[in-house]
């Protein structure tokens, strides 16, 4: 028989900590979908999707209810369209983002990933046509995200790719100007891009994947914060690596909680499990914050001085206690940081505790980058790509993971206020030096080249 | 080889199993399960024995009480039935727990409910000592759902009686708290 507290605390991370499962996520391939006539390309869709995906939602919410633990979202990613659908034009594009949308509707996911192109090293017919048409296709649905990864370790950063990708974030923004620019909270530039993320906007299934593949994203900044709080309730004098370990026991009890309930709707389904993303990932609800494990830690705010060096420790615990409890863990796992889907994180942009360049800085050890980022209406595509060009500066050095979800809210201004709605939420407007005139170096295009693998320093 | 079930209760203190464990083996018998706790200050011991062949029991349960010298510790006999070996009925462990302020009447109004959906209770602790601290106001049962019982419906009407009595109940599978917890 479990211990008294053993019960009480799994009770009490599930019912008052917010831990949830906060999607499974089923992968995809739709490679042997693939047509030059676009009315049986999106038949194949439909016929592939549904058939896997149908009986998802009320399996994920049958496991969900046996553990007494909510799944949150039911989401599928997809083969990068951009290859599949190589085919089509921009307008065909958007057709096909239209179709996936309904099938999302009819098998009841919350959001299908995919709607992605992969330009790190070049564009192609196909990915080109899917860039252009990226913000006419996430205004025109509600269900779908798209992601670009434009730059790797192995291939450098295509700057090409960049400005194309600045230029369908103003135009995605100016489409949805009516709701502070939506559409672009619904899309990631990435460098680095993992085959096997669970986690929207920036979920595909890498070519590299089974045909179907179950890969699921726990959280719970919430728990983590609670078991460094009774930690240091607790009285005892606490050094940096008795919280470290802290939090790794911690992170090592949410994954578990992912695992089994990710393997048990592998197999009901019948498809092969993937794996376990580890991310802390905020919702903005009381409780469930990541910029509260800064205080927890002794910080007055995220943002402030040392908040680079506790964050680079929560990430690197919450992966270690994340790989000891799954033999498959994958994804992002780390801590995410997005501005507006943390009600702290978002407060601290507010009163100017967190700027623009700090976010920048602590992306260096996170495991996302500048996410969920509402920018002026006003800045330029020039300062956009610069932005992009910056974060995934640091992914490809660094041999990481960076992404960039920048808004930039159409007729606002920095300090006003933009609503998303819904687990996107809503952030203060952040400033950022907007480049006057033409700035050369993000106009030159071309590809920085893959950094050398030696000589580290 | 029968079996005989020894139960003693009685205010705790050191030495009561090696006691009752000095008896059974001088006369004979040999201990197949045993299973103490501590409520409070009482203590409760029940040991399942296997006795030598041909042992009567009401002679076996007379040289036992004679054997036995502990004061103040109530001492119950009992043969076992052992032609029918023990089969669990096919179903799930589920882990119900409720927190919230004592009343009279708690444990019997959930396990009132558990009991009329044909649900066996397999383990119950409960605790009540007042206060806002939830470890020290709950119940924990483990309870075998037979695969015959709609849980949905028996956790439904747990969760009602248990908002009637102002708790609040989980109702989850048992292995969620072994995958947290044991490693």
């Amino acid at each position: 028989m479990l211990s008294e507290s053993e019960l009480i605390s799994t009770v009490e991370m599930l019912k008052y900590e917010h831990l949830d499962v906060r999607t499974v996520t089923l992968g995809i391939n739709l490679f042997d979908c693939a047509s030059h006539d676009l009315e049986v390309f999106k038949a194949n869709l439909h016929k592939k999707i549904t058939r896997l995906a149908g009986p998802l939602v009320e399996t994920c919410n049958t496991i969900g209810d046996k553990y007494g633990i909510e799944v949150v979202n039911k989401r599928i990613s997809i083969s990068p369209i951009g290859v599949v659908a190589a085919p089509f034009n921009s307008a065909q594009m958007v057709e096909i983002a239209k179709t996936l949308n309904d099938i999302a509707v009819e098998v009841g996911v919350d959001f299908i990933g995919g709607f992605s192109a992969l330009v790190e090293k070049g564009i192609a017919n196909g990915d080109r046509a899917l860039i252009e048409a990226i913000p006419e296709a996430l205004t025109q649905t509600d269900r779908i995200c798209a992601s670009v990864n434009v730059g790797s370790t192995r291939a450098g950063i295509n700057m090409d790719a960049i400005l194309l990708m600045a230029n369908a974030i103003k135009r995605g923004a100016a489409l949805t100007a009516d709701k502070d620019g939506l559409a672009v909270a619904k899309l990631c530039v990435f460098c680095n891009i993992p085959q096997d993320v669970p986690f929207m906007a920036g979920a595909y299934l890498g070519t590299g994947e089974a045909d179907a593949v179950i890969n699921v994203g726990v959280s719970g900044p919430g728990v983590v914060k609670r078991a460094i709080d009774r930690a240091v309730e607790s009285g005892s004098s606490l050094g940096l690596g008795d919280i470290a370990e802290v939090i790794k026991r911690t992170a090592c009890k949410v994954t578990r909680v992912g695992e089994l309930i990710g393997r048990e709707v592998a197999q009901a389904l019948d498809i092969p499990f993937g794996v376990v993303d580890l991310s802390l990932a905020p919702t903005p609800t009381v409780g469930d914050s990541v910029g509260e494990i800064f205080q927890s830690m002794g910080l007055t705010s995220i943002g402030h001085p040392g908040s680079t060096a506790a964050l680079a420790m929560l990430n690197d615990a919450v992966k270690k206690g994340g790989a000891f409890a799954s033999s498959h863990v994958g994804g992002l796992s780390g801590a995410f940081i997005p501005v507006s889907e943390d009600l702290n994180i978002e407060e601290a942009c507010r009163n100017g505790s967190l700027n623009i360049e700090k976010l920048e800085a602590m992306t260096c050890v996170c495991s996302v980058g500048l996410d969920m980022v509402a920018i002026p209406g006003a800045t330029s595509e020039e300062t956009i790509a610069g932005i992009i060009a910056d974060e995934m500066a640091i992914g490809m050095i660094n041999n990481k993971t960076t992404a960039c979800r920048l808004i930039p809210v159409p007729g606002k201004a920095a300090g006003d206020n933009a609503h998303f709605g819904g687990l996107l939420g809503h952030a203060t407007i952040i400033d950022v030096k907007n480049c006057e005139g033409q700035n050369g170096f993000v106009r030159h295009g071309g590809r920085i080249p893959a950094p050398i693998h030696s000589l580290k320093n | 080889m029968s079996k005989i079930i020894i139960t003693a209760i009685g205010k705790d203190r050191p030495g009561i199993v090696s006691s009752v464990a000095r008896v059974l083996f001088q006369l004979g018998c040999n201990i197949e399960n045993v299973s103490q706790t501590i409520l409070q200050s009482e203590f409760a011991g029940i040991y399942i024995v296997s006795v030598p062949d041909g042992t009567d029991f009401e002679t076996f349960s007379e040289q036992f009480r004679e054997a036995f010298g502990e004061v103040g510790l109530h001492v119950h006999i009992e043969s076992m039935e052992t032609e029918l070996p023990h089969v669990e009925p096919s179903g799930e462990h589920f882990i119900i727990t409720t927190i919230g302020p004592d009343s009279k009447g708690l444990v019997y109004d959930i396990s009132t409910v558990i009991a009329e959906a044909g649900v066996n209770i397999i383990n119950l602790t409960a605790v009540f000592e007042g206060g806002d601290n939830p470890e020290k106001n709950i119940m924990v049962y483990e309870v075998l759902v037979p695969d015959s019982v709609d849980r949905h419906i028996l956790s439904g009407t747990l969760k009602e009686k248990a908002a009637s009595l102002k708790l609040a109940l989980t109702f989850q599978h048992k292995n969620i708290f072994d995958t947290v917890n044991r490693i």
